[in-house]
């Protein structure tokens, strides 16, 4: 099994290339604020009066078995579903009185990255990552040396003019993590985003999410594995139940019993570096 | 953001070669349905020119008897010259009615006998004259009558097929046209949206993957709209130019099927508005489709 700073040392990734994703300063200190959240598909109660915050630069990840309502939160986040009940702030957006015109401000601003990829088979691993960039007018150079940059960080450099099809799947995730990256968001969302690569390779993009963190991306990681959490026992973790939260390790989060990370983990069985299973 | 532009209208145009199959199939489908509205506007137009020119023009063919002197026959012909409302007289000897009859076979040159060798020898098409005259009077019906009845009254004629049923058939579509042919035009027009609109919001559909990622990276509407429209406007450009070849092709083969006695029909294609409508409608429409089948 590979650990965490065993796998530092061996990154081939070049840091400087990330120096021009790194995004503009935040006006904002709460980047998502989270009131008494609910949410049901009929008779099924999705979510249940979740209330959190994250701060610009927070890195917190989101866990629970599944069906916990990690991915309905997640949704709700990025517009992708209404709010039923609650109220929830996203980069200064106010998903309660978002008006739909105004969703594609807020997806701009929040980068996503799904568990089944939501990446477009036919077109180019770079017109995949560049579609964002080209939806904001950007010049051919300067989204050339974004992709570039993010490529060379995701090891997809030399995939570049190949077509999403035809490459593998976890590559395809690559891809579909490239794409989220690629903007700059100020907000990263990701449903599962290392379930379908080999534990080295998701230890790789975990470093590559946590850098975005000290660029002061603020960021919710939705994943089941334990030992992947356990590479990083300082990191927040919200966990979630039946639709709430039952244990998070930080005062952000708005449960009664916020846990110090040593105590998440006895009580959820998080391991840690020590003993990642 | 003035990059945006020519990035999806470049799209629109490069998604009809990533989507082949389904780009040939709306292409396919604009055709048909454009080439069934073309045929539709043919027969409009030759009803309304070939019906309404009976309303200011009847023509009468007289038939010779066989061996009739061609004398008689020539000053006869020299008389329709000067008949009230005359407009144009075509003859035929039976040397020129067999020689075009041959040259319509396909055997120019070729004698009777040669053409139908199980005739008697001496058999002859006979003397024609196609005349082409105003109606006179307040009733054309009974100048018609009158006028059929001086050409059957001539010596050596046999038999004369005047344009009576043309002429009520123009006077009927006078009656009717102001109230048909914009409504059936406009009918059509609709036939021709909702089709259209059909065809490319199964395209739309067949695409929904797309778009739902386009929404996902913060596409707004138009963006994920602008592609649809101008790949619409392709296919429907696309579909109304073929289907305008085919009616093309069809008409020049049946141009003249219906023109013999006694309808005299010329079938015509089209006018150059009308096709241009044939074009830009399945466009429009498909475009507008494009645009519309693109929910927000």
């Amino acid at each position: 099994m590979l650990r965490h700073n065993e796998n530092k040392m061996r990154l081939p990734w070049r840091a400087t290339n990330l120096v021009l994703l790194r995004p503009l300063p935040y006006s904002l200190s709460r980047m998502i604020r989270v009131r008494h959240l609910s949410h049901s598909f009929g008779q099924h109660q999705a979510l249940s009066d979740v209330s959190f915050s994250l701060g610009k630069g927070e890195f917190v990840f989101l866990s629970g078995p599944s069906g916990a309502g990690k991915t309905t939160l997640l949704r709700i986040l990025h517009a992708a579903l209404p709010i039923q009940r609650g109220e929830a702030i996203v980069a200064d957006f106010n998903l309660v009185r978002l008006p739909s015109a105004s969703v594609p401000l807020l997806r701009r601003q929040v980068g996503v990255v799904f568990q089944d990829f939501k990446i477009l088979p036919l077109r180019t691993v770079e017109e995949n990552i560049s579609l964002p960039l080209e939806l904001r007018g950007l010049s051919d150079t300067h989204m050339e040396r974004r992709v570039r940059a993010v490529c060379i960080a995701l090891g997809l450099e030399e995939r570049l003019k190949v077509k999403c099809r035809d490459i593998s799947g976890g590559e395809q995730q690559r891809v579909a993590i490239a794409r989220a990256l690629v903007t700059n968001p100020k907000v990263l969302l990701a449903d599962e985003p290392t379930g379908n690569l080999d534990p080295a390779l998701s230890l790789r993009l975990m470093e590559l999410f946590k850098q975005f963190q000290t660029y002061g991306a603020t960021v919710l990681f939705a994943t089941h594995s334990r030992e992947l959490m356990g590479h990083y026992p300082e990191a927040h973790v919200m966990h979630l139940e039946s639709g709430r939260i039952t244990a998070a390790n930080w005062p952000g989060a708005g449960v009664a019993h916020a846990l110090r990370a040593g105590a998440l983990r006895e009580n959820f069985a998080v391991p840690g570096p020590g003993n990642a299973r | 953001m003035s990059g945006i532009l020519p990035r999806l209208v470049r799209q629109g145009l490069t998604d009809l070669a990533l989507h082949p199959r389904a780009s040939i199939g709306a292409v396919f489908s604009l055709t048909l349905i454009t080439f069934l509205v073309g045929l539709f506007f043919m027969t409009l137009v030759t009803l309304d020119r070939q019906l309404g020119m009976a309303r200011v023009e009847t023509v009468f063919q007289v038939y010779w008897r066989p061996g009739t002197d061609i004398g008689r026959i020539r000053s006869a012909w020299a008389e329709y010259l000067h008949l009230p409302g005359f407009v144009a007289v075509k003859t035929y000897t039976p040397e020129q009615a067999m020689a075009e009859l041959g040259a319509r076979l396909g055997r120019s040159g070729a004698s009777a006998g040669q053409l139908f060798p199980f005739l008697p020898a001496d058999s002859a098409l006979p003397a024609t004259a196609l005349v082409s005259l105003v109606p006179q009077g307040p009733d054309p019906e009974k100048w018609a009558k009158e006028t059929e009845a001086y050409f059957r009254s001539q010596p050596g004629v046999a038999r004369v097929a005047g344009t009576p049923v043309r002429d009520e058939m123009g006077r009927a579509w006078k009656n009717v046209s102001r109230y048909v042919i914009w409504p059936s035009v406009a009918f059509m027009t609709v036939m021709l949206g909702l089709t259209v609109g059909n065809t490319l919001r199964l395209l739309v559909l067949a695409r929904a993957h797309e778009i739902e990622i386009l929404q996902l990276v913060g596409a707004f509407n138009r963006h994920i709209r602008l592609p649809f429209i101008v790949s619409g406007a392709v296919l429907g450009i696309g579909g109304g130019l073929f289907a305008l070849l085919l009616l093309y092709i069809l008409h020049a083969q049946i141009a003249e099927v219906l023109n013999f006695p006694p309808l005299f029909l010329r079938i015509h294609f089209p006018p150059p508005p009308m096709s241009a409508l044939l074009v830009l409608a399945p466009a429009a429409t498909a475009a507008i489709s494009g645009a519309l089948a693109v929910k927000g």
